[in-house]
């Protein structure tokens, strides 16, 4: 059943994501298309174009995260959703996992834009990163940089990272979206939301920046090795990069907490209009 | 006949309003039953209680021996008193949505009933008007041989001519030994096929009663219904 309700809300939430992708598919092109045709004009507009549209999918992403969220469970469409045979933790699972996906997505998609941007930009000054590539080498920082494998590791540790961050948003998202359907809240349900959305932002981001900085789990990059230790930061001479990864793993807690609080206040609390 | 829902002592308040107070009735399977009551009576609250969109609530009720969950939602129909399809789906997204979730869904049938009523299978729901939205929507609940079917308003949206063949169609479609609890407002049009009817007034029940016991007294479930709620007029 859990397959069924990845394949519907896939199905759902891509009819918005969609049309965006294709914008920056569509831009990428044009701006191809004007290295092919030498156009400056083209190039400058396409170049601009695609930089909006980056931003904009992900914008759109998340605005299509939590409309979808808010259509399929507390519109009217809550009655087909919420009568399904089937626990409200699947239903809240599949949909975290299909938002965690388009979000990253949308993610992806903007960083691609700026890689295209990147190289249209390498390709029309091609001399200026030829000097910075000069003056990066000359200065000795290319020494600095830890191994290949060291990299990996580091790419890894943020990544998951940027991942748990992620997963935390959607929780936020989520949880607010929800405590503004229920009776108490739903008559002035975006203000709740946005409200609810921002006061658990707050809070737990000024707990995330305090464990990041004071609680002693830590993660070290030197240029020989990557590792976690139960230090704070700055604690080890030579680390080119030390991160408190306290902040992260409370944030990761808090998600899964709020998103368990979420299933609940579903199963006992909402009422669909 | 054994009772296929069972409703005790079922109390539901929003904060300090008594919305059901204290009802209590059985459904037995092959019954058709009809839910009568002006609007705010509770109607609406009763009938989410028993689909599962509601849970705090105080009282029991079980349908099919099981409280609302899972279980019940496998067995249990549910027709809202408005579309409740996304806009963007056609009917043939519909019924594969609705095979995919229910076991009891009978796709060849639904299909076929939708070409029978005229509905273009390739077309939004969202341009459709509101009639053939709801014809689509009634016909997924019917084609499911589900062993209790809960109707909010099936005829709300459609005309006088509309009303009887879709009424006709539901008593043809649905499983027969099913109970169906139908919810309306238009008592002269659904009351020849109640066997029996539940009338809401401020939460509590103030009738439950056969439908042949009515007409023996001599009078029509209208008769009573207007009696019963005449103060609304």
């Amino acid at each position: 059943m859990f397959g069924k309700l990845l394949k519907h809300e896939i199905r759902h939430s891509a009819r918005y994501n969609l049309v965006i992708y294709l914008v920056a598919v569509a831009v990428t092109l044009v701006m191809a298309l004007s290295l092919i045709t030498e156009s400056s004009a083209l190039g400058a507009a396409s170049c601009f174009a695609i930089y909006i549209t980056g931003f904009a999918t992900v914008i759109v992403t998340l605005v299509s995260v939590i409309k979808n969220f808010y259509d399929t469970l507390y519109s009217r469409q809550g009655y087909l959703t919420l009568t399904l045979p089937v626990k409200s933790g699947q239903l809240l699972a599949s949909k975290v996992l299909v938002s965690f996906l388009w979000i990253i997505v949308g993610f992806l998609i903007m960083a691609l834009t700026w890689v295209s941007i990147f190289f249209y930009v390498k390709e029309q000054t091609q001399a200026s990163f030829d000097v910075l590539k000069i003056l990066f080498t000359d200065s000795g920082l290319l020494e600095l940089l830890p191994s290949g494998f060291v990299v990996a590791e580091v790419l890894l540790v943020f990544g998951a990272i940027v991942l748990a961050k992620i997963l935390t948003y959607v929780g936020y998202i989520y949880f607010a979206v929800t405590v503004a359907n229920t009776r108490a809240f739903q008559a002035h349900p975006k203000f709740f939301g946005g409200v609810t959305f921002f006061a658990v932002m707050i809070v737990i981001s000024k707990i995330n920046n305090f464990l990041t900085a004071k609680a002693p789990v830590t993660f070290f990059v030197t240029t020989e090795k990557a590792f976690f230790g139960f230090e704070p930061m700055g604690a080890v001479d030579g680390a080119i990069i030390s991160y408190g990864v306290g902040g992260t793993l409370f944030t990761g807690l808090v998600a899964l907490a709020l998103l368990v609080c979420t299933a609940y206040i579903i199963e006992h609390k909402v009422n669909i209009k | 006949m054994n009772e296929t829902v069972k409703v005790e002592y079922l109390f539901k308040s929003y904060g300090k309003k008594t919305v059901l107070d204290g009802i209590s009735f059985e459904l037995k399977a092959g019954e058709i039953v009809g839910l009568l009551g002006p609007n705010g009576s509770g109607k609406t609250t009763l009938i989410k209680i028993l689909t599962g969109l509601i849970k705090d609530h105080k009282g029991s009720v079980l349908i099919d021996g099981e409280a609302p969950g899972v279980h019940t939602k496998e067995i249990v129909a549910f027709l809202p008193d408005k579309s409740y399809l996304p806009d963007w789906m056609k009917p043939t997204d519909a019924i594969d949505y609705f095979a995919d979730f229910y076991k009891d869904f009978d796709k060849a049938k639904a299909t076929e009933m939708m070409q029978r009523f005229g509905v273009d299978m390739n077309q939004r729901l969202k341009t459709m008007s509101k009639g053939q939205q709801e014809k689509v929507n009634l016909i997924l609940v019917i084609c499911r041989k589900a062993k209790v079917y809960i109707l909010d308003e099936p005829l709300g949206g459609l005309d006088p001519a509309s009303r009887s063949a879709i009424l006709d169609f539901i008593l043809e479609n649905y499983s027969k030994d099913a109970t169906m609890l139908l919810s309306t407002h238009l008592v002269n049009d659904v009351e020849r096929v109640f066997n029996r009817v539940l009338m809401i007034n401020n939460g509590s029940l103030v009738v439950n009663m056969p439908v042949e016991e009515i007409r023996e007294t001599g009078k029509s479930v209208e008769d009573v219904f207007k009696e019963v709620f005449a103060y609304v007029w």
